[in-house]
């Protein structure tokens, strides 16, 4: 029998069988008006007798149905029918879960993609980072020399490959097709591919002789660039391309969203420590390759650590003058997945906590809807009690209803989700890793559905239980008979208990959340306020890699950039303008070992800048002592001169500014053993590193001495200089019509990028904070408001009797308060355990600053007594009268 | 209000009743009742008569009785299956088998 058809019988039956109990009742009633009794007592006799006529007809229909699949049809076409005569307490509950559950799935999706997922590389397990850590000078760096990893290669035994790249991205300029590009490059040791074990998509990847010095140049190229570039041309492979103005090969295509070890990496070319920023002698011997290797199949990460420490101190033993190689140096061996992520951890971590809170928060204020709602239905409940349903029969409804309500927001979370992430893989200023990698998969759907389902059965639970609790027979009764006294009054209030420790949950809850927001604000605050040690206003900055194929010797490039400074100023607007190897706040480490005259040896690593005259002009750096660079001696015929920053001054002249004076001493660069130099000037310290790091011992070389591959130009304007990138880019291209521009942006803007991430952290959290501050404030007010309007009655007795406005006031909020009390108390109690775990996430803060802590305890308390106030005054406010009458 | 347990003895016991009381004639629902309550010494009295009518559609859903519309009168009358039958039986049997038991464990000791 159909489907169908088995509905219309069943409809029959239905109709028969309500027939057929009428039918028995009218028989009973005709015998027992036989009897002698009066129509009226007969009826009643053999209703008696009978029992509950609708409770036995829904028994017998029961028979003939599906068992509880039908029930719950019921139940849900109830709640369709219920949920939109509500629309204000639907719209509500709806939008509070879409964006408790909207924030979690996004949350989860990044932690996912970014946190848990294996790397998308064969046996990802295997694959791990090797760093340098040099505690002895605050782990100030993690790369290695090529030496190093040479003869890490040569000698061990743990791993199955290493390979290296260059720690920074390089600018690679693509010219001969249309305009000149600067692309985001890699340098990478020829076995990177096999290391991760990952094919080309096209044609090989690098030859192990490629990596050796003098082999032709090729290179392979990203999936986006072979499209946007090549057209997607299948026989891209072989074909050339001038990459910094020279004929590379391309013998591959890498697979889309790869990223290694960049994000956005187009070109890759092998021989990891040919950057052109570093002068060809010198590049076996500076720190700027890192280094990640396969584990052999049956090492582990202990032997493999161990194995480095035995050959790390080998190394040290054999080099004891090298940078690299200081007491307290050593090798770390992490897992790449790990590596990785490292700058973000912290950070996800936290706002996922953060968004969980939100969600308990969201589930506490809907329970506390809820209760509120099942308050006004008791009513409802009791009639549909005598009516025959049983105390399952109501929780289910409830329970389907709050379902459907938590359905509902979690579809609309799902949107947000998906939107929050669609915004997150754009948003830059993450600088999140694996960014390709995020998106919402049907594990990231199953959790917003379980998600769902158990924030549904969690605050439905509440009203429920509530409801199972209460007689609610008593309720018919009760009603229309009216309230006598306050105390019959009282038990009324349905779950007000339950309500006070939802609404206690809750502002603990916010109470983290709004601590942990303003230890935030704070930090960022202070970072803002930090000095960078130069004048950000006005500057208009852009990156210039000269290719090395066209610029092969110092002079050449030296002379363009004294070309291109000459051109500038005569540019009507542009103040002045300078050339630097790299931007404030913005530089990786780059250092070398230098020695002062007359001084022992100490560990004197320092960094190193080379910039043309001019440059702490144009930056607006004070010069304290001594002069800048003039343009003699940025001459090839000058005799070497240096300028230290007063971190350098301090360092090696501990009395500075008290002392013999620096300038006019002599300093030496690395192992050079030509040749001191003379200090001729000191300048203020910068903050080169983002202001969140303290400056660190600097000096400055004229560009003569260091003419940099790469460089950024600096120039001071007149006023906006976004309206200067156009004149200024002429200017280059007038010299070199191959030579491209990039990065161009101001000043201000490279600062703020700087402060990108820090920016977005603090606005998610003190989002959530927000959210987390209003859900709970609505929720006190709720409790507090329906607190106070079943004591309506009270009031006006107590008044009545002659109470005195303030004593009644005091006493209405009496409860709100103890409420807020409460979970500020207990808020306070668990910021102090969980804040810490956000110590590296905050600047000059302490993660228990106690004015932080104050702050928010009496901010809340205000606003709590605010939500408290209203309601009170509005029962004060109400005529004795009508008060003793309200029912 | 009263729970649906309170409104049968044990499991099984109203249908036996029912299929034993309509081996004999085919009532309706409520001559059903009160044959039954009258033949058990009204002992059944305290058990509301309505109670019969989810058991009755539960047999008739398994097909165990079936039951017509008399021309006569407005009365539906129930009659026993051929499946029916054989199912009563059984159950009686059953029954009867385990009253023995039972009233053998209850029968003062003869030790």
């Amino acid at each position: 029998m159909s489907w169908l058809g088995g509905l219309f019988k069943r409809r029959r039956v239905y109709a028969e069988l309500s027939e057929e109990i009428r039918e028995h009742l009218q028989e009973k009633i005709e015998e027992l008006l036989a009897t002698g009794m009066s129509r009226k007592e007969a009826a009643a006799a053999a209703r008696r007798e009978f029992g509950n006529v609708a409770l036995i007809e829904e028994d017998s229909r029961e028979v003939w149905r599906w068992p509880s699949m039908e029930d719950l049809a019921t139940d849900v076409r109830y709640g369709l029918r219920i949920l939109p005569k509500r629309p204000t307490f639907t719209l509500t509950v709806v939008l509070t879960l879409a964006i408790g559950i909207g924030g979690n799935t996004a949350m989860f999706t990044l932690i996912r993609a970014v946190l848990l997922k294996p790397l998308e590389y064969r046996d990802p397990d295997r694959l791990v980072s090797l760093s340098l850590k040099d505690f002895h000078q605050n782990k100030r760096d993690g790369s290695f020399t090529l030496k190093r990893v040479d003869e890490m290669r040569a000698s061990s035994k743990a791993f199955s490959a290493i390979g290296a790249f260059l720690k920074l991205p390089e600018n690679i300029s693509l010219s001969g097709r249309r305009e000149p590009e600067a692309l985001v490059g890699a340098r990478v040791s020829a076995n990177f591919l096999d290391i991760l074990n990952v094919k080309p998509r096209l044609g090989r990847s690098f030859l192990e002789e490629e990596d050796a010095p003098g082999a032709p140049p090729v290179a392979m190229i990203s999936g986006r660039l072979w499209r946007r570039v090549f057209q997607g041309d299948p026989q891209v492979v072989g074909k050339t391309a001038t990459l910094n103005a020279t004929p590379h090969i391309i013998i591959g295509v890498l697979p889309d969203n790869f990223a290694f070890p960049f994000v956005g990496t187009d070109i890759w070319m092998a021989r990891p420590a040919e950057w052109s920023v570093i002068p060809p002698g010198a590049r076996p011997h500076v720190t700027i390759l890192n280094g990640f290797a396969r584990l052999q199949p049956q090492v582990s990460l202990q032997q493999a650590q161990a194995e480095l420490d035995v050959l790390n101190r080998q190394y040290v033993l054999a080099n004891p003058d090298r940078l690299d190689a200081g007491p307290g140096v050593s090798i770390e061996v992490a897992s790449l997945k790990d590596q990785f992520v490292a700058n973000v951890r912290p950070t996800l971590w936290m706002l996922f906590g953060a968004v969980g809170f939100v969600l308990l928060i969201a589930c506490a204020n809907v329970a506390g809807l809820l209760l509120a709602q099942a308050n006004s239905r008791l009513r409802e409940f009791a009639v549909r009690a005598a009516l025959g349903a049983a105390g399952d029969r109501l929780v289910r409804q409830l329970l389907v209803e709050s379902l459907m309500l938590a359905v509902a927001g979690g579809s609309m979370g799902w949107l947000l989700a998906k939107y929050a992430l669609y915004a997150v893989r754009h948003l830059t200023a993450l600088q999140l890793p694996r960014v390709g990698e995020i998106r919402p998969d049907s594990m990231v759907l199953g959790y917003a559905v379980v998600l769902s389902i158990a924030t549904g059965i969690l605050f439905g639970l509440f009203p429920s239980l509530q409801v199972l609790r209460r007689d609610l027979t008593a309720e018919l009764r009760e009603s229309g008979a009216g309230a006598g006294g306050g105390s019959s009054a009282r038990p009324r209030i349905l779950g007000i208990h339950a309500r006070g420790i939802l609404v206690v949950g809750q502002i603990s809850l916010s109470i983290v959340l709004l601590i942990g927001a303003m230890l935030l604000i704070k930090s960022f605050a202070r970072l803002r306020s930090v000095d960078p040690g130069f004048h950000s206003a006005n500057l208009l900055t852009m990156k210039i890699t000269l290719p090395p194929a066209r610029y092969d010797t110092g002079q050449k490039r030296n002379t363009f950039f004294g070309d291109l400074l000459e051109r500038l100023a005569s540019v009507p607007g542009v103040q002045n303008a300078a050339v630097a190897l790299s931007l404030p706040t913005t530089k990786g480490w780059l250092g070398t070992n230098v020695s002062v005259e007359g001084q022992p040896v100490v560990d004197g690593a320092a960094r190193f800048e080379s910039i043309t005259p001019g440059t702490f002009c144009s930056l607006g750096i004070p010069l304290r002592r001594g002069r800048e660079f003039t343009a003699r001696d940025n001459s090839p015929a000058a005799l070497p001169v240096v300028i230290i920053n007063e971190s350098f001054a301090q360092r090696f002249w501990p009395a500075y500014p008290r002392g013999q004076d620096p300038v006019g001493q002599h300093l030496r660069e690395g192992l050079d053993k030509t040749g001191w130099v003379e200090i001729v000037g000191i300048v203020a310290d910068v903050h080169e590193e983002g202001l969140a790091t303290d400056p660190v011992p600097e000096f400055y070389v004229p560009t003569v001495v260091h003419p940099p591959q790469t460089a950024y130009l600096v120039v001071r304007t007149q006023g906006d200089p976004e309206l200067f990138v156009n004149a200024v880019r002429s200017q280059v291209l007038a010299i070199d019509q191959d030579q491209p521009v990039s990065d161009v942006r101001t000043m201000d803007e490279v600062l703020e990028a700087t402060l990108g991430q820090r920016r977005l952290t603090t606005l998610l959290l003190g989002s959530f904070a927000a959210v987390a501050l209003l859900l709970a404030v609505v929720g006190l007010y709720g409790v507090v408001a329906h607190s106070v309007a079943q004591r309506t009655q009270e009031v006006g007795i107590r008044r009545a009797l002659g109470a005195q406005p303030g004593d009644i006031l005091l006493l209405l909020l009496s409860q709100g308060l103890g409420l807020a009390l409460a979970g500020t108390g207990i808020g306070l109690g668990a910021a102090c355990a969980l804040t810490r775990l956000m110590n590296n996430l905050l600047f000059h803060v302490s993660a228990n600053d106690p004015a932080t802590f104050v702050t928010i305890a009496l901010l809340f308390m205000i606003v709590a007594l605010l939500a408290s106030v209203v309601p009170a005054w509005r029962a004060l406010g109400a005529d004795p009268m009508v008060a003793l009458r309200y029912e | 209000m009263k729970n649906r347990e309170q409104r049968d003895f044990f499991p099984g016991a109203w249908e036996m009743m029912i299929l034993r009381t309509l081996k004999r004639q085919p009532p309706d629902g409520y001559a059903l009742a009160q044959h039954m309550s009258g033949t058990s010494n009204d002992v059944l009295q305290i058990i509301e008569e309505g109670s019969l009518y989810p058991v009755l559609q539960r047999l008739l859903k398994e097909e165990v009785v079936k039951a017509e519309w008399s021309i006569s009168s407005t009365h539906r009358t129930y009659q026993l299956t051929a499946k029916g039958a054989k199912h009563g039986e059984h159950e009686v049997s059953r029954f009867e088998n385990m009253l023995e038991g039972i009233t053998g464990v209850l029968a003062p000791g003869e030790s």
